[in-house]
């Protein structure tokens, strides 16, 4: 069991990573999430209880590191609670967990497609909240493109960090098992 | 669901709620422990950066290095003449201050700081500096730039994270409202960014105008110090166009300061330096009254490091 371990040092490291990933100019200031994006792919990896643990603990760090606590003011509301990233992490890691059949069977397409899809709802969820306490929707393209860019750019690297945690699993001797689907498909017939 | 996801799902569910239950004081304790934890991977990577940049300057022979000594010896010498020159004018001043019973007008109290760290959020346009409370920062401090011989407004302190650390929200931010006032009218409004700004250095909206006001296009805009959050007289930006709405104009206002070049700024510090000098501020403040009234527009600051 060295691969859980190993996926919380992992995970530790892209917190390093991400001090020094600038924003993008030609990407509309968009910047790859590196905790965001290692956090689903490990998500896909570990079983359900396992990465709602690491959800709680990666979502605690990121807002322990990156919260700014911005108040309306006459109010002691924050507009995006300490905690909020957490429950983002929470939420998306279960939809995620949703298509680790398919990674296990060695389909990388569509748990690469999810990650864009959780990158961009988490950002447009954190967008409504802010709109919700500021009062009127504001929308540009800008905005969309950045939030889109940003999840192209999780996309992107997620491939590359989904062959290094198939590479981990392996070199640890740890087996992503088929949870959901094993009394449909047995583990050896999936394969 | 087998019973264990059951089980940890509570648990994870009861832990978010304790989480969003945090008091403020909490959160920046909690706060400050990971600014602690990652202060050494910053001022690291700083250092390396440093080096780097280094690297990459010329390098130079004995004689080019023993000239520039030589020019470096002279210029010491000279402003060691300059300097007890001053000395007697300041000796001078401080005597024809006493003889005129003049209070020292020294409003702003400045703390040198430099830039360590941008947040890496998608909407909130902020920065991390070096200073915080062991250098008596506080929330809402405001944060200026030297332009020139003036001042610009850069943003104000969100949160003090720790002893040698705080975030600073950019006027570049929705949620960074300035009253400001165009220079050489009577307008005053309130100045804020953009939500989701996203551009280094995007428009500002000057909102609450007069809907019939006449704006001059390029028209400096700068604080009004009213509200006392921010001193008066601080460069904001020009104005680039104005729009007659129904009951309020609105300015668009192209921002003086550079977010995205920001590696040195001051923050002004809440307190004033001294009991005369609070006296001075008021004194000024009334000042500026009465020459508001007469119809007459200020200066930006001249910045006094």
């Amino acid at each position: 069991m060295m691969y859980f371990p190993i996926i919380v040092v992992l995970l530790a490291l892209s917190f390093v990573g991400q001090e020094f990933l600038p924003a993008i100019e030609w990407a509309y200031y968009a910047r790859l999430l590196l905790v965001h994006t290692v956090f689903y792919c490990v998500a896909v990896t570990v079983p359900y209880p396992v990465m709602l643990l690491l959800a709680a603990a990666t979502g605690f760090l990121w807002d322990a590191r990156y919260y700014v606590p911005v108040h309306q003011t006459g109010s002691d509301q924050a507009e995006l609670a300490f905690g909020f990233t957490m429950l983002l992490f929470g939420l998306f890691g279960s939809v995620i967990q949703g298509v680790r059949p398919l990674f296990r069977r060695g389909r990388w397409e569509l748990p690469v497609i999810f990650i864009g899809i959780c990158t961009f709802a988490g950002l447009v969820i954190q967008y409504l909240v802010i709109s919700f306490h500021r009062g009127g929707l504001y929308l540009s393209t800008e905005m969309w493109f950045q939030m889109l860019m940003t999840s192209l750019f999780s996309m992107l690297a997620s491939p590359l960090i989904l062959l290094l945690l198939s590479r981990l699993a392996k070199w640890c001797g740890y087996r992503i098992r088929l949870e959901g689907i094993t009394r449909r498909f047995s583990y050896g017939d999936s394969l | 669901m087998s019973r264990v996801n059951v089980i940890v799902l509570i648990g994870f569910v009861g832990l978010l709620i304790w989480v969003f239950l945090f008091g403020q004081d909490t959160v920046a304790r909690i706060q400050r422990g990971a600014q602690s934890a990652f202060n050494p991977v910053i001022s690291g990577a700083n250092k390396v950066e440093e080096v780097v940049t280094g690297l990459g300057k010329e390098t130079l022979s004995v004689v080019e290095l023993s000239a520039r000594l030589e020019a470096a010896e002279l210029e010491r010498d000279r402003l060691r003449l300059e300097v007890l020159r001053l000395d007697e004018l300041v000796a001078e001043n401080d005597a024809l201050r006493r003889a005129l019973n003049y209070v020292e007008n020294s409003p702003l109290k400045l703390v040198p700081a430099r830039v360590i760290s941008r947040k890496p959020s998608n909407w909130y346009n902020t920065l991390v500096i070096d200073k915080g409370r062991a250098a008596n920062v506080a929330p809402d401090s405001p944060v200026i730039v030297p332009i020139g011989d003036q001042a610009g407004l850069v943003g104000k302190v969100s949160e003090v994270v720790g002893d040698d650390s705080s975030v600073v929200i950019l006027l570049s931010d929705e949620v960074c409202k300035v009253s400001a006032r165009i220079e050489g009218t009577a307008e005053q409004g309130i100045l804020s960014g953009q939500r989701g700004a996203l551009r280094v250095m995007p428009d500002l909206n000057l909102g609450y105008l007069s809907k019939d006001a006449v704006v001059p296009e390029g028209r400096l805009v700068i604080t009004s110090g009213a509200g006392g959050l921010f001193p008066g007289n601080l460069l904001l930006g020009r104005v680039k166009t104005f729009t007659s709405g129904p009951l309020t104009g609105e300015a668009t206002v192209e921002p003086a300061v550079n977010f995205d070049v920001l590696t040195n700024v001051f923050v002004i510090l809440p307190e004033p330096a001294s009991p005369e000098a609070a006296k001075a501020v008021e004194d000024a403040e009334e000042a500026a009254k009465a020459k508001g009234e007469e119809g007459g527009g200020g200066r930006a600051t001249p910045i006094e490091p």
